[in-house]
């Protein structure tokens, strides 16, 4: 694209006839990716023609493609003296800028030229995290998953949640949420018996304190202590009785516990408050299984599969669908099943258990 | 409206049975002369091999009435490990040992004079099978090894010859839990042999970063399991690719022996781990299909593989068919295939109770045995991590830990106190009548420590709660009746040794009967002979001798 630029602004700027033959020769040995003759040429150009901005863009731009971002900056700079308005120059001075690390420097180049996904990067780089986070979206709507921008707006996010966060433990560090968010923090970091406290801490605080025993209720549910789990969840859900997370988990706590038909209950609840979610649909057909109730668990799991057809969970699903058609004696259905259930698992072995993963052995 | 009488005896039951578990199940005890140091010899390279021993038997070898103990050991491991690979078996330290049991319920350690001291340098033990193979009316053993395993001939005396050349069964690999069964009738017990993965210490790998743990299975190649054939005069013939046993690899741990379909062949299940685990079938013809995926006793509920460790194969809700438990690791749970009939099963852990009370554990020998003589089968577990510094790794997990008792409840399992305070990195168990007092005993094996010999005098002092024990002796069938479907007042065994993980129990089948005094008994031998005996008096040591013929 910038060379698309520099060949219309070509267009309107005639250099002299001595700068416009080694003008020429530069762009050739450039085409051929001779950069250092192409260089020299350039160079030629600029003191043939010293207000001539295109030979400086040129030189500058030909620097860049050589990866020599430093040399790149002066004729670029240079350039813009000549040209204040020049788009091509204010677009490379602002990347040879950035790439060399003067993030600040660059911005405004950057944002003459809207070049939204260099200018969301040097911003995450000067720290003005929620004009980077803006721009990037900006360049995510323009070009939906590209992953350089999916992951400089993923960063962006995280360091302005982590601003935030790091002002509200500085500010308030007796806070409820500050408790809060140290839990978050040990969570991620599988330091459990410290985000218990933490989250014990912000309930005792604030008892009411939206979605910490949902939190809480993760800790003990990944510690296997399902009692406490569930005891966490049902804080959660009757404190937010419209919340299907809660109810989901809470379902899923019972039936761990062996609890199906209360478990069965809330995932119905679960899927009350917000119908089709794979994961309770799941739940709800495996409660219903357990319960003896064959006719509810088909269409709990015949429901996920028209949902999602090549997932774990349909793979899940399907094997589901195998027992229950084994138990009532439909050995083709129940083949057809396991077949399918084979298919998605791609001829290989089934995944492990949930968290087997991570953990050695 | 419940019956009056039925009343009266629920509200006994709950004085008799209730008031036990209050009281630990187990005293733990330390017998007299049982002086054993389970030798698994952890280095710093963690050889997989390290952390897998060791097998314990229960088994009357003198014929005395009175259970003694062999308990496999492992080895010296170097580090690193030399080649030729030489685990210094022919050091005292590191013998499998013979422990008599004596009439005061003191040990003597009869090793050498029974001619089981080393168990050959290249060999780092692991399991032990027991079973009369000759039907000389003594037990024989079977070692398993990670090397070659042995064979060893109950000679009547006291003494024990080394037969494995003679009989060829010495495998080689990496041998685990082996089990004694007669899978033809023939009358005469074969042997099946799990093996773990090929596996050897120049091929080990250090896994989990810089905690440097034991590796997944996943990370060596499978490897198939063998059977071999009891050819009746002291051989036995590899049947293993002729029977179908070899056309599937795995990374077997466990084994179990019962007739899921009642077709009159005994079958195989094979724990596996961190793959699906196997059913093999027997088709009564000397081959076996493996059905398990079919069958739904493959993977999990929500069709995940599992880290399948130990294994038993006996009926824990009374309903005359074999169901299979399969102890696994933490976030798994451990695995209930309850058998629907119809060679079917379905997966029910969580209706049992077994969410909550083992999801945050490993498993490794287990057992269901009637503790609380209530006429219900309870479950045993050696609970202990795989990986010794995984408190390192995961907080939330432990690598020692007490074993796992549960009391059934008309097929639901409560825990209960099982006396056990010490965590301990238990591996194999097996269970029997250590003291003849009609409560079931275990025997437990520690990593790098003393077994732990648990007690059950039944939680109080003169408990009116009834059993009976039975000794098959088989005259067309096999002389161990293995294999047998012995049922007592409406419970069910399936008649075998072979137990949980690298273990063999008391070949003697219990049976708790409540309140009841008499007993009805109902044997269905391996011959197909069908036996009935009315009428037989409660709390007693029974031999049921196999008819020569089927009465009309």
């Amino acid at each position: 694209m910038t060379r698309a630029l520099l060949l219309l602004w070509f267009a309107f700027h005639t250099p002299t006839p001595e700068a416009a033959e080694h003008m020429q020769a530069g762009m050739a040995a450039d085409k051929q990716r001779q950069f250092d003759v192409a260089i020299a040429e350039y160079r030629k150009v600029t003191e043939l023609d010293p207000a001539f901005a295109d030979g400086f863009i040129s030189l500058g731009q030909a620097y860049m493609e050589k990866h020599d971002y430093g040399s790149a900056i002066a004729p670029l700079k240079r350039a813009l003296e000549v040209d204040p308005d020049s788009t091509p120059a204010h677009q490379l001075l602002g990347y040879a800028l950035l790439v060399q690390g003067y993030a600040a420097e660059a911005i405004p180049h950057l944002e003459r030229a809207q070049e939204k996904t260099a200018l969301g990067i040097a911003q995450i780089q000067a720290g003005q995290l929620p004009e980077a986070v803006a721009n990037l979206q900006a360049a995510l709507n323009a070009r939906p998953n590209d992953p350089d921008i999916l992951y400089y707006l993923g960063r962006a996010s995280g360091l302005l949640s982590k601003q935030s966060i790091d002002t509200l433990l500085g500010g308030y560090p007796d806070s409820p949420r500050a408790h809060q968010a140290m839990g978050e923090n040990y969570f991620v970091l599988r330091q459990m018996p410290e985000a218990e406290k933490e989250y014990l801490d912000a309930l005792r605080l604030r008892p009411d304190i939206p979605e910490v025993h949902l939190e809480l209720g993760e800790v003990y549910a990944g510690a296997f202590q399902w009692p406490k789990a569930e005891e966490e969840f049902r804080a959660q859900a009757k404190l937010q009785p419209g919340n299907a997370e809660a109810a989901y988990r809470l379902g899923a706590a019972l039936l761990e516990q062996g609890k199906v038909h209360e478990a069965r209950m809330e995932l119905l609840r679960a899927d009350k408050l917000m119908p089709d979610m794979p994961e309770t649909l799941y739940s709800l057909g495996k409660s219903a299984s357990l319960e003896g109730d064959a006719a509810a668990a088909e269409k709990a799991w015949t429901k996920l599969l028209s949902i999602e057809k090549e997932s774990s969970l349909a793979a899940q699903a399907h094997f589901g669908l195998a027992g229950l058609y084994r138990k009532q004696g439909k050995t083709a259905a129940a083949q057809h099943e396991i077949r399918e259930f084979q298919r998605l698992q791609g001829g290989s072995a089934p995944p492990p258990a949930p968290g087997k993963e991570e953990s050695p052995h | 409206m419940l019956n009056p009488l039925l009343r009266v005896v629920s509200v006994m039951t709950l004085v008799l049975f209730g008031a036990a578990l209050a009281a630990p199940v187990f005293k733990v005890n330390q017998p007299r002369g049982l002086d054993f140091t389970l030798q698994n010899s952890p280095t710093p390279q963690k050889y997989l091999i390290e952390t897998m021993p060791g097998g314990v038997a229960l088994l009357d070898y003198n014929n005395d009435g009175l259970l003694d103990i062999f308990l496999v050991n492992g080895g010296r491991v170097t580090s690193p490990m030399q080649t030729p690979e030489d685990f210094d078996r022919h050091d005292p330290k590191y013998w499998n040992r013979l422990f008599r049991q004596n009439k005061d319920g003191s040990f003597t350690d009869v090793t050498e004079q029974a001619g089981l001291a080393n168990a050959g340098d290249g060999n780092y033990g692991m399991g032990v099978a027991v079973g009369d193979y000759d039907n000389d009316g003594y037990p024989d053993l079977y070692v398993t090894s990670y090397g070659k395993n042995i064979l060893y001939h109950n000679n009547g005396d006291g003494t024990f010859t080394d037969v494995t050349a003679k009989a060829g069964v010495a495998a080689g690999g990496w041998s685990v839990s082996a089990g004694f069964f007669d899978y033809d009738n023939d009358g005469k017990l074969d042997l099946f042999v799990t093996r773990y993965m090929d596996w050897d210490t120049k091929h080990n790998k250090d896994c989990g970063g810089n905690y440097h743990t034991y590796c997944p299975p996943e990370e060596f190649p499978a490897t198939t399991n063998i059977l071999y054939h009891n050819n009746g005069d002291g051989t036995f013939t590899d049947v293993s690719q002729r029977s179908g046993i070899a056309a599937k690899k795995g990374r077997a741990l466990g084994v179990g022996f019962a007739d899921y379909d009642g077709d009159g062949f005994t079958d195989i299940f094979v724990s596996n781990d961190g793959m699906q685990q196997y059913l093999y079938h027997n088709n009564g013809n000397g081959t076996f299909s493996e059905v398990a995926l079919e069958a739904g006793a493959a993977l999990s509920e929500d069709g995940r593989r599992m880290s399948g460790m130990g294994v038993v194969f006996q009926d824990y809700d009374n309903d005359g068919r074999p169901d299979i438990m399969v102890t696994l690791l933490p976030r798994e749970i451990y695995g209930v295939y309850h058998n629907d009939g119809g060679g079917s099963f379905s997966y029910r852990s969580l209706e049992t109770g077994l969410g909550v009370l083992s999801s945050g554990s490993s498993g490794w020998s287990l057992g269901l045995e009637d503790f609380d003589n209530d006429g219900w089968k309870d479950l045993f577990v050696a609970q202990a991590h795989v990986l010794d510094n995984v408190e390192s790794i995961d907080p939330s997990l432990h690598y020692l830990d007490t074993p796992l008792v549960a009391m059934n409840h008309n097929s639901r399992f409560e825990r209960v106190d099982s006396g056990v305070t010490t965590p301990v990195a238990a591996r194999g168990a097996a269970f029997g009548d250590l003291n003849n007092d009609g409560w079931q005993d275990v025997v437990m094996t520690c990593l790098g420590g003393h077994p732990q010999v648990l007690m059950n005098d039944g939680g109080k002092e003169g408990s009116k709660a009834h059993w009976l024990v039975i000794t098959l002796r088989g005259t067309r069938s096999n002389r161990d009746g293995y294999g047998a479907r012995v049922q007592v007042n409406g419970q069910t065994r399936f008649a075998t040794a072979t137990v949980g993980y690298l273990s063999a129990s008391d070949k003697r089948l219990h049976f708790g009967l409540g309140t009841a005094e008499n007993a009805k008994v109902e044997v269905v031998w391996p011959s197909g002979i069908h036996q009935t005996l009315n009428d037989v008096h409660a709390d007693q040591f029974l031999e049921v001798r196999e008819p020569e013929k089927q009465n009309r």
